[in-house]
């Protein structure tokens, strides 16, 4: 019987389009994944192959969540549901199907098909890489890659969805209530992702609770490095495992539910008894009750249509406000919101005040909600009348078309009214419970009434338009989705990247409490002016073609179109399309026309091109800045300025230069005034598309003799552009350097730096950096080869109300015409990299040992000047004796806006985002941030400044490593060992995540190359290390040395990474050299583990910790290919008590030679311990530092 | 007062011919319209009242074009269609307020007056707070012809209304519509002929999308006067009889089917005459037993 069943349901679904639509779309979207370019989804990048087990999992995973969990739905909602709404219901329950058979038949049926359908992924992954064998970005076609994914998670995700969606068919009978289930499982999704954020803390629960397991892969392989990711499948054990089983088991319950809580009755007892209730009511008829003739007043004048639409607009909102489906998805929407408010904005675990700009990006996130019930709703909305069967009745209403279409726009505007005063209120008392009661009503209302009222109704009238067009409830569904596929991920692939062309696009941005929302409220104006307009000409259209009555043949809704297009439609489409084309001609003006746009295909080309034709002046020699003398007038207000000023240049080389070459910046805006030399020279070639001119000498510059260069540059800002606005050039808060001045010769900055891009461009693929030992990168410094150091002076000014500042020593300051003026000048020569600030400053001095200290900073943002003070403080106590003493006589911090989260140091400059530092929230025990990023950047006045590195491989080791551990024994001065190891903690999450996902090569410390991860991550993780093995006086011998030796070198020779370590292996013993070389040489990582710890108590009362542990020591090769190597290492071993406190404390902690993998060793303490393991505190790198330690068990 | 329809034909896209060249002139008062299930009056209602767009024809009330203007049609329009379903969570007092506004009734005292009315008229008033989801089959109709009387309609298209009405339901649903007829164009479709007999002064039967005859139900028994005998036949001779004779009708009456036969003469000793009714007028026009228009029928 349950046989036939199953056999009815294959037989119906095989015939049925859709299994096979739905099919076909998975196999192609798998097969495209793989195989075409202008489709991503999560695939392979770099040296990551397309089809790597890790890629293809990616795919699988996704696929099967998107649009999988959605066609999912559809497949394992109806099978019960149809019978209710065919009505066949009556006939099967009457006959002698029992409910199992009937239920599971039906179960089992769909989900063959289901699986059937989801073996499209399956099939069109191994025909994408079928198709591709051979290619170079592919490894040869291995089946168990393919399948291994599809059991792993796409076969479990099948059953788990198809579980749910069965249960919530079956016992609702009702496909919203099945589509509500799916947007449940979004929620846990997401809720996962939410607690994912920056805490290292939750991410086994993270991959525990995804119900789809993408951040369970994700956790899983957060390590993985390029090798293991071409090589490994995810396998069937621990976490994924337990993932899997939880889930499974949820839909175990789920399928047993089903068949425990399904009634095989047509009509639900509950409701019976319901419906009885009213019938029980006897009607008595009024015997010849004759009615009172009234003759309604009928009228068509305004005043009835505003009644119209806001009696219908009140209906329609209370009809989505009291839907059980909106109240889930907007209460889910909160609760996510409420999750990710608790881990709000952190950095290494310290969280940001909550103030009203960051909230709003943090309601932001409810957007994603705004979209589901957008997508749903207007769909609804539509189809009110018809899906209640009312509509017949409504439809011969004198009601005008227009006006039903109004009361629908406007009820659901209601809807987003009602929610963003909620989420106002949300974001309120999120503020409250964070403690930050600053709340800027007025920035909640203004932002929440602009950019998401304008997002809203934007897509509501897409909604509305598409569901009109396609008339077909759940295809509309599918087509909006479609959409914002489309908007997201296709447009800009086909080269349809402006934004004109991406709907709805052109928002706010973030806030900065500096800047507001400053430059990006123009366009937006002018982009949202333009959306609307295009929003009208799809009401219009919406308008024509609304259903009304009963025939929906395109043809004749077509005819009808026609004669509704009488005049107050001619008018208002034209009102509208005047309207669209007029704003988008100005944007198109302003983006196109003031200003330059490229799409990011033919940025590349210009980029490869320049490098084509201009590369071959790479190596010439040229003369050097050897002063630099600027005045730079700002005009906040505008957004420009003039920068007029002179480069004495010197031929420091020993042959005589015929030709200059000069680079302008490549900044939009920016325009050469002129530019001339105090000897005859003339342009004898223009390349005009690069801004790159030859000017040439009348007579060569000889050898030791100097040129002037006099030049003019004019920055504009005009209209406003496509991209990213210039952030640099600000309302408040101003801040650029020296790339906006020109520049001499060839800069390889502006080269191709993708491998796949070079290869599309017929490029050679190249390494970003020259070797470590070639001479030319010898000779110049990290800063370029334009100079080594340079004489400064600048003249500044800027707006009466603002503050302007650049290196150097304030000579002057005065007021003139209304404007603000400042002269700099640097004592001593300094380094070619300079900033330039403007903003309106509070200012907070201190000094210290006669040294200046000084902090800008905006009002309102004193929350950690302290801090930042102390940091400068103790920076400079720190390295003034350890190092060597500090060259300036002033320090100074400048805030600038959150465009951008970084601090950079300059010359006695400090410039510092007010996104990090100025406004966290440092509770007890968190990691001081401020103070931290204070001190490293005051050790670039040292590293970097004092000495700054060759322009070769490897030279961040110098300056930003040895900033990163010249910070952390400040901080260690100042803060408990536990804080310095939570940081450290951090930094080895990101330093083993950020060589998980390099995308080219890993190199180890003394090759590095741009590489964050590995010249700030695994920079203080080493360094820090290297203190612990070989003493902080050591190794601060060597730096001191090192500084001495090459500070100031002006010319010739900078030092190198190779330079650095001779002076790190001089103070290191024998026993340790071996560190030397797995820290800074070689990628070197370990696997600590502790198997078992017991202990026995001796008669004295000491303990005897017998410890059995494992220790591996693994080299990696670039790509993360690794080998086990022999040990020959000194690692800690330590014991732990506990405190009456009932904290951790150390009874013993020694470094032991180890020789072998295999470790047993009894250590003696006094007290009674609790925990003991191998490398307790990680100093070394270990990919699960969790299992060094284990608690003791008495034996 | 007028309502013209003039070759109106509508063809489906699967082929089906659901009207086929239909022409009907329309006065004040009641007017039938009887078909079988499937004949095509559904969608000559439909047509009439604005929901759907013929393939061919026109239709015209008064000086105005059903087609090209139907928001002036709605605006005199009272429709109750066959079935209809109505939002949930909304009560019958709240629904009929909410229409009388979609209607074009302004005035908020007076929509009060018409509504409470209506309730009343139909016998709905103590129910009307009730949710409309909760309301019988009977009471909905009630509710339908409520709506379908508010904006004091002069063109009154009801489809098929007694469908399903229990007989006690059906009478006083009747009584309702005879009071209509006075002032306005009432268009009662239905495959119940005694709901014509009992309501209607001008009658049309549809069947397979034409027209088979237009006049009054009176006349046209009068047709038939003379020319319709009965006779109670075993089971197992009534395929001979329906070869020999044009049959019109045949009923089980306690068991034993009883048929109707449409003749010039007495075909033979053993039938009856009978006095005809609509019934028979009916099943003779469907069997193609009588064509044309009772030429009695006044202008």
């Amino acid at each position: 019987m349950i046989g036939n069943v199953i056999k009815f349901e294959l037989q119906y679904r095989l015939k049925r389009p859709a299994t096979w639509l739905y099919f076909g779309i998975l196999f192609l979207m798998a097969c495209l994944a793989l195989s075409w370019d202008n489709l991503t989804v999560g695939g392979g990048t770099g040296q990551v192959k397309e089809n790597a087990p890790v890629a293809l999992a990616t795919i699988s995973l996704i696929l099967s969540v998107l649009p999988g969990f959605f066609l999912m739905s559809g497949l394992m909602g109806v099978p019960i549901v149809r019978d209710r709404e065919y009505k066949t219901e009556s006939m099967l329950f009457t006959t002698t199907l029992t409910k199992g058979q009937y239920l599971f038949g039906r179960y089992i049926g769909s989900l063959l098909i289901t699986l059937l359908v989801f073996s499209g992924i399956l099939f069109g992954l191994i025909t994408g890489s079928l198709i591709k064998t051979g290619n170079e970005d592919f490894l040869a076609f291995n089946l168990w890659h393919h399948l291994s994914p599809f059991l792993v998670f796409v076969l479990p995700n099948v059953l788990i969805g198809s579980a749910l969606f069965f249960m919530g068919g079956a016992l609702s009978r009702n496909l919203l209530f099945v589509f509500m289930q799916g947007i449940l499982l979004l929620m846990v999704y997401l809720l996962a992702d939410g607690l994912l954020g920056e805490d290292l803390e939750n991410r086994n629960i993270v991959a525990l609770i995804d119900p789809f397991g993408l951040n369970t892969s994700n956790v899983v392989s957060q390590y993985w490095t390029i090798a293991q990711k071409n090589t490994q499948v995810y396998a069937m054990e621990g976490l994924v495992l337990f993932n899997r089983l939880i889930w499974l088991s949820v839909a175990a319950f789920a399928l047993a539910a089903t068949y425990f809580g399904y009634k095989m009755e047509v009509v639900s007892t509950r409701r019976k008894g319901k419906k009885s209730k009213t019938k029980a009511t006897v009607e008595k008829l009024l015997p010849n009750f004759v009615m009172h003739q009234i003759s309604p007043t009928l009228t068509d004048g305004f005043r009835i249509r505003l009644q119209q639409i806001w009696g219908l607009a009140r209906l329609y909102f209370a009809e989505i406000f009291k839907s059980v489906p909106f109240i889930a998805i907007a209460g889910a929407g909160m609760v996510i919101m409420g999750v990710n408010a608790v881990f709000f904005n952190t950095i290494y675990g310290t969280p940001v005040y909550a103030s009203t700009g960051l909230v709003l990006e943090l309601i932001g996130g409810f957007n994603l909600f705004f979209i589901i019930i957008i997508v749903f709703y207007t769909g609804e909305l539509l189809w009110r009348e018809r899906d209640v069967r009312f509509q017949q009745i409504f439809d011969a209403t004198p009601t005008p078309n227009w006006v039903t279409l109004s009361a629908k726009f406007l009820g659901f505007t209601m809807i987003h009214v009602v929610m963003i005063l909620l989420l106002i209120l949300a974001g309120i008392l999120i503020q409250i419970f964070k403690g930050f009661p600053e709340i800027d009503l007025g920035l909640y209302f203004r932002y929440m009434f602009s950019d998401t009222f304008f997002f809203l109704l934007l897509f509501t009238a897409l909604g509305f338009f598409v569901h009109t067009l396609v008339n077909q409830k759940f295809v509309g569904h599918a087509v909006m989705i479609l959409f914002f596929i489309v908007n997201a991920f296709v447009l800009g692939e086909i080269g349809l990247e402006h934004k004109m062309f991406n709907y709805a696009s052109g928002g706010l941005g973030n806030y900065s409490d500096m800047n507001q929302y400053g430059h990006y409220v123009n366009p937006f104006n002018w982009f949202q002016l333009y959306w609307f307009g295009m929003a009208a000409i799809l009401m219009v259209v919406t308008l024509l073609f609304s259903q009304r009555g009963t025939d929906m043949l395109m043809k004749t809704r077509l005819k009808l179109a026609r004669y509704r297009y009488t005049q107050p439609a001619i008018i208002g489409s034209a009102v509208a399309l005047m309207l669209f084309v007029g704003s988008g001609c100005f944007v198109y003006y302003n983006t196109n026309v003031l200003n330059e746009y490229r799409t990011s295909d033919q940025t590349k080309e210009l980029q490869a091109n320049y490098e084509k034709e201009l590369s071959q002046y790479a190596e010439l020699t040229q003369p050097k800045i050897v002063e630099t003398n600027l005045k730079v007038d700002i005009y906040p207000e505008q957004r420009d300025f003039e920068a007029e000023g002179y480069y004495y240049l010197k031929n420091l080389s020993d042959e005589p230069i015929a030709d200059m070459h000069i680079q302008l910046a490549n900044q939009g805006g920016l325009a050469l005034d002129y530019l001339r030399f105090d000897r005859e020279a003339t342009i004898s070639k223009a390349y005009d598309e690069f801004d790159y001119f030859i000017y040439s000498f009348a007579e060569r510059l000889s050898p030791g003799d100097s040129v002037k260069m006099d030049f003019k540059v004019l920055y504009d800002s005009k209209g406003f552009v496509e991209g990213n606005p210039n952030d640099e050039i600000a309302f408040n808060g101003t801040f650029f350097n020296s790339r906006y001045f020109p520049s001499l010769g060839y800069n390889d900055g502006f080269e191709l730096g993708s491998d796949d891009d070079r290869k599309e461009y017929d490029l050679p693929v190249k390494e970003p950096q020259l070797p470590r030992d070639d001479p030319r990168g010898l000779a110049q410094n990290l800063f370029g080869d334009d100079a080594d150091y340079i004489r400064f002076e600048i003249k500044l000014s800027t707006s009466a109300d603002q503050i302007a500042i650049a290196p150097g020593y304030l000579q002057k300051e005065w007021e003139e015409d209304g404007r603000r003026h400042y002269h700099y000048k640097m004592d001593q020569p300094m380094v070619n990299f300079y900033s330039i600030l403007s903003a309106r400053y509070e200012k907070l001095e201190e000094v210290w040992d006669s040294i200046n200290l000084e902090i800008y900073y905006h009002k309102g943002h004193e929350y950690n000047l302290d801090r930042m003070m102390k940091g400068m403080k103790q920076s400079l106590a720190y390295y003034s004796k350890n190092f060597s003493p500090y060259q300036y006589q002033q320090m100074r911090i400048m805030e600038f806006p959150r465009y951008s989260s970084f601090a950079q140091s300059f010359a006695n400059t400090v410039p510092f985002s007010e996104g990090i530092g100025f406004t966290q929230e440092i509770e007890e025990g968190a990691i001081d941030m401020p103070f931290y990023v204070t001190a490293h950047e005051m050790a670039h006045q040292w590293w970097g400044h004092q000495v700054p590195e060759a322009g070769v491989r490897g030279n961040a080791m110098i300056s930003e490593s040895m900033s990163q551990y010249s910070a952390l024994m400040v901080m260690k001065q100042e803060y408990s060992e536990e804080m310095i190891q939570k940081f450290l903690a951090y930094e080895l999450d990101r330093y083993l995540s950020g060589r998980a996902s390099e995308t080219k090569k890993e190199r180890p410390l003394i090759e590095v190359q741009g590489q964050n991860y590995i010249h700030y991550r695994k920079g203080a993780i080493v360094m820090y290390s290297l203190q612990d093995y070989i003493g902080e006086d050591s190794v601060n011998a060597a730096l001191k040395r090192f500084n001495q030796d090459w500070a100031y070198k002006r010319q010739g020779r900078y030092p190198n990474t190779e330079d650095l370590l001779k002076y790190f292996r001089a103070v290191t013993p024998d026993s340790m050299q071996y560190l030397i070389k797995d820290m800074f040489e070689t990628i070197t990582l370990f696997e600590n583990r502790t198997k078992e710890a017991t202990i026995t108590e001796s008669s004295d009362g000491q303990y005897t910790v017998h410890l059995s542990a494992e220790a591996i020591k693994y080299r990696a090769d670039s790509l993360g290919n690794e080998t086990e190597i022999p040990l020959t290492d000194w690692i800690d071993v330590g014991v732990f008590g506990e405190t009456e406190a009932g904290k951790d404390t150390l009874l013993y902690l020694q470094k032991h030679p180890i020789r072998q993998k295999e470790i047993e060793l009894d250590i003696v303490v006094p007290i009674k311990p609790t925990k003991a393991g191998i490398d307790p505190i990680n100093k070394l790198i270990d990919r699960n530092p969790d299992d060094n330690v284990k608690a003791i068990i008495e034996s | 007062m007028e309502l013209r329809i003039d070759k109106l034909s509508q063809t489906y896209p699967n082929g089906v011919e659901a009207l086929k060249n239909v022409s009907l002139r329309l006065k004040r008062g009641m007017f039938g319209l009887l078909g079988p299930n499937g004949a095509g009056k559904s969608t000559l209602m439909r047509i009439l009242s604005t929901l759907q767009q013929p393939t061919s024809g026109s239709v015209r009330f008064n000086e105005f074009d059903v087609l090209r203007q139907p928001e002036e049609i709605r605006k005199r329009l009272g429709y109750l269609p066959q079935e209809f379903g109505v939002y949930p969570r909304i009560n019958a007092e709240t629904l009929l307020d909410h229409l009388a506004v979609l209607k074009g009734i302004g005035d908020k005292k007076q929509r009060k007056e018409i509504v409470e009315g209506l309730l009343v008229k139909t016998n709905l008033y103590s129910h009307r707070r009730k949710n409309l989801s909760g309301y019988s089959g009977g009471m909905r109709q009630r509710f339908g012809i409520a709506q379908a009387l508010l904006a004091n309609p002069s063109l009154i298209i009801v489809d098929e209304p007694t469908a399903g009405l229990d007989p006690a339901e059906r009478n006083r649903f009747l009584n309702l519509l005879s009071e209509l007829g006075q002032e306005a164009i009432v268009i009662l479709s239905t495959h119940i002929v005694e709901d014509v007999k009992e309501l209607c002064s001008e009658m049309a039967i549809i069947n397979q999308g034409t027209i088979l005859m237009q006049g009054n139900p009176l006349d046209s028994i009068k047709l038939l006067e003379g020319k319709v005998w009965k006779k109670r036949v075993p089971k197992d001779e009534l395929t001979a009889y329906k070869e020999r004779f044009e049959v019109i009708s045949e009923k089980l009456i306690a068991g034993q089917p009883q048929i109707h036969i449409y003749s010039e003469v007495a075909p033979d000793e053993t039938m009856e005459p009978v006095q005809p009714d609509l019934e028979d007028v009916y099943f003779s026009y469907i069997t193609g037993k009588l064509q044309g228009n009772p030429q009695l029928s006044p202008a």
